[in-house]
């Protein structure tokens, strides 16, 4: 199965979807305003035709190339070209101001390459033990399991929690619609034959991050851009010596785990793995009155952190089918479209994927490290590609990736709804990433509460320890998270007033 | 510097989300119940019901709190003047421009064809998200990235990966 999987990986054509989708991966990530996510939408349907370990391997290649290239235009332009790199902003701008671009570069491409091979370590020991654990559970468990995700997420997408609330609320309502679990009756169908498995996970992706996307692209058209691009980038070799890359090692270490860390929890992303990575850093440095002067641990933590926290996001991703972030739930849907089903059984079913995934990863990193040491001044050029050009591209490609999905065209009609939802969402400060959690975990929730309900008489909650201790967990979680806003709230006023 | 006009924030997304919040639950009464053997105690009603009753409690929540923000600040004195619904329309005008591109892009794509519709968006698109002073210049490059795009994609995607992208009326790549 592993070898299976491996020389899956391993052929020609595999590999060169792989490199291709690691250079458009960079490109995306390096262009502010364009993400990993986008990446995956735009690449999709491109992947249909693949057989599933191909068409899989792209869609990681362009993960891994999406969150790397975010550091370029952090570190050029001082704008993160993802989220997942605004901490390299800090250290990586007054690095290219006093002369350092190359080395700043040097050091985010290598410690990227560091972070997402810890990840891949990680991925590879914990989630074949995840897996093993998780075939224990039963409808007490899972039912559990996703009332306790949603709470993670609710409690960590920013301060205010009633709109967090009200996102994965309004997920899991939207998941309602078409046959319902166990009796597959339907619902909220208005008659559509089209509504009847209800809406895709993908479609709904695409409204919720593409079209948002051109659309705030939009509303920025009057307004004058305000940067200018480092052009002075030489990069010789990685940019700095091995003695100061031996140096750097504990510091990427921790920042790692960090990012692992917070990449198996499910909705948080690499924009507060690497926030928390940089502030574990500077806290625990020596010389913390350096960071933000143009220092190379920043860069450091921030890059490591941000790679790892794709193989940590991908843990609970195989094992368990909960998305670590928007990323991953793209790799869901793409998954999904590919009659690979995530969870405990992943292994025994579709084995010889999983491990052609982890030999993509792996690739994808060696090609990262290729493509940006030597490639830069390419990547540094795609920054000037005019994005009033590439978006409208970008939507006709969701829109393809819609009829793809179910080759229907009605689809295209849902993606613009959903755009026009996520448009209004943003603009009402609601967050949408707890909408695709509750999406996601809203049919888990039911079928198995629905099941839990048939079977309470003969098979008490007390019989199932891991149900009783992640409700625990769950109210704790709500409990912390209750405090923690009211705190938050409180302390936004008195800096308003 | 205090957003003097976030309450508003909170009241017109509570007041739209309970109105729809609203709807959906008046739709639950007529999902079939199944009580056929190995139905559940709990019925195809209950997880609408919760979760459109939790969305309904949610957004008087936002309301409450817009509303209680709004009186505080009348109180203090620093409501900011309203401004003009059409200001604030004609302000997003590339938002809105680009959302009926869209809606007439998906609603024709299936009549007229990919490829023409495809053409067509494009090309208005690119010109939408290009400030109106730089038209002159981008006419042209417009126009040739639209067919290229409209022409190429159709191709790719039709003919190679086999996605049914729907021909029209003029029957074009067939």
């Amino acid at each position: 199965m592993i070898l299976e999987g491996i020389l899956a990986t391993c052929q020609p054509l595999t590999i060169l979807w792989i490199a291709i989708g690691v250079a458009v991966g960079i490109i995306f990530g390096a262009i502010p305003g364009l993400t990993a996510t986008m990446a995956i939408v735009m690449f999709l349907p491109v992947t249909y035709s693949m057989s599933a370990s191909q068409g899989i391997a792209m869609l990681m290649a362009l993960y891994i190339g999406g969150i790397s290239g975010g550091l370029i235009s952090a570190i050029l332009l001082n704008i993160p070209g993802t989220p997942s790199s605004v901490a390299t902003c800090f250290d990586g701008k007054p690095m290219a101001n006093k002369g350092q671009a190359g080395k700043a570069l040097g050091t985010g491409v290598v410690f990227s390459f560091v972070g997402t091979l810890i990840g891949i370590a990680i991925l590879v020991v914990l989630a074949p033990v995840l897996c093993a654990f998780a075939l224990k559970f039963q409808a007490y468990e899972y039912c559990a399991l996703a009332l306790f995700s949603l709470s993670m997420v609710v409690a960590l997408t920013g301060s205010d929690m009633p709109k967090g609330l009200i996102s994965a609320v309004l997920g899991a309502l939207l998941a309602t619609v078409g046959l319902a679990p166990i009796d597959s009756r339907s619902r909220f169908t208005f008659n559509l034959f089209q509504l009847n498995n209800g809406f895709a996970l993908v479609v709904l992706l695409i409204g919720l991050f593409a079209i948002s996307e051109v659309m705030s692209f939009a509303e920025s058209v009057r307004k004058k851009q305000d940067f200018t691009i480092e052009q002075n980038v030489k990069m010789k070799g990685a940019g700095f010596t091995f003695a100061e890359f031996l140096a750097q090692i504990p510091n990427a270490i921790v920042s790692a785990l960090i990012g692992v860390g917070i990449g198996i929890l499910p909705g948080i992303g690499g924009g507060v793995s690497c926030m928390i990575a940089y502030t574990v850093s500077k806290n625990t440095s020596k010389h913390r009155e350096l960071y933000g002067t143009g220092i190379m641990d920043g860069v450091v933590a921030s890059e490591t952190a941000n790679n790892a926290t794709i193989g940590g996001a991908v843990i609970p991703l195989l094992s368990l089918g909960i998305p670590g972030d928007a990323a991953t739930a793209m790799l869901l849907g793409g998954l999904m479209i590919h009659n690979v089903a995530p969870g405990p059984l992943i292994y025994e079913k579709n084995g010889a994927v999983v491990y052609a995934i982890f030999t993509a990863m792996l690739i994808s990193a060696v090609f990262m490290l290729l493509f940006m040491l030597w490639g830069m001044r390419f990547f540094v050029s795609v920054l000037k590609v005019p994005k009033n050009y590439l978006l409208p591209i970008v939507m006709v490609l969701c829109g393809i990736g819609a009829i793809g999905n179910a080759n229907q065209l009605f689809d295209t009609y849902v993606m613009v709804g959903f755009g026009l939802m996520a448009y209004l969402m943003i603009k009402a400060k609601i967050p949408t990433v707890p909408m695709i959690l509750g999406f996601i975990l809203g049919p888990t929730f039911e079928e198995n509460l629905r099941r839990v309900s048939q079977l309470s008489s003969s098979d008490p909650f007390y019989n199932h320890p891991i149900f009783c201790v992640l409700i625990v967990a769950t109210v704790l979680v709500v409990i912390f998270s209750a405090r923690a806003n009211i705190r938050d709230a409180k302390r936004e006023e008195a800096a308003g007033d | 510097m205090k957003n003097r006009n976030n309450y508003k924030l909170d009241i017109i997304p509570g007041v739209v989300l309970a109105l729809f919040s609203l709807f959906y639950m008046s739709r639950i009464p007529g999902i079939k119940v199944f009580k056929g053997l190995g139905s559940t105690p709990l019925n195809n009603h209950f997880i609408p019901w919760l979760w459109g009753g939790s969305l309904l409690f949610l957004s008087l929540w936002l309301i409450v709190r817009g509303i209680l923000k709004y009186r505080r600040l009348k109180a203090e004195g620093v409501i900011s003047g309203e401004g003009s619904l059409f200001g604030a329309l004609a302000e997003k005008r590339e938002v809105i421009f680009s959302f009926i591109a869209l809606i007439i892009y998906v609603a024709f794509m299936e009549s007229v064809g990919f490829v023409i519709m495809t053409c067509i968006y494009v090309f208005v698109q690119i010109l939408i998200l290009t400030p109106v002073e730089k038209w002159a210049k981008n006419i042209v490059p417009a126009l040739i990235t639209a067919v290229i795009t409209g022409c190429l994609l159709f191709y790719i995607f039709r003919s190679v990966l086999n996605v049914l992208l729907p021909v029209g009326m003029f029957g074009l790549g067939l």
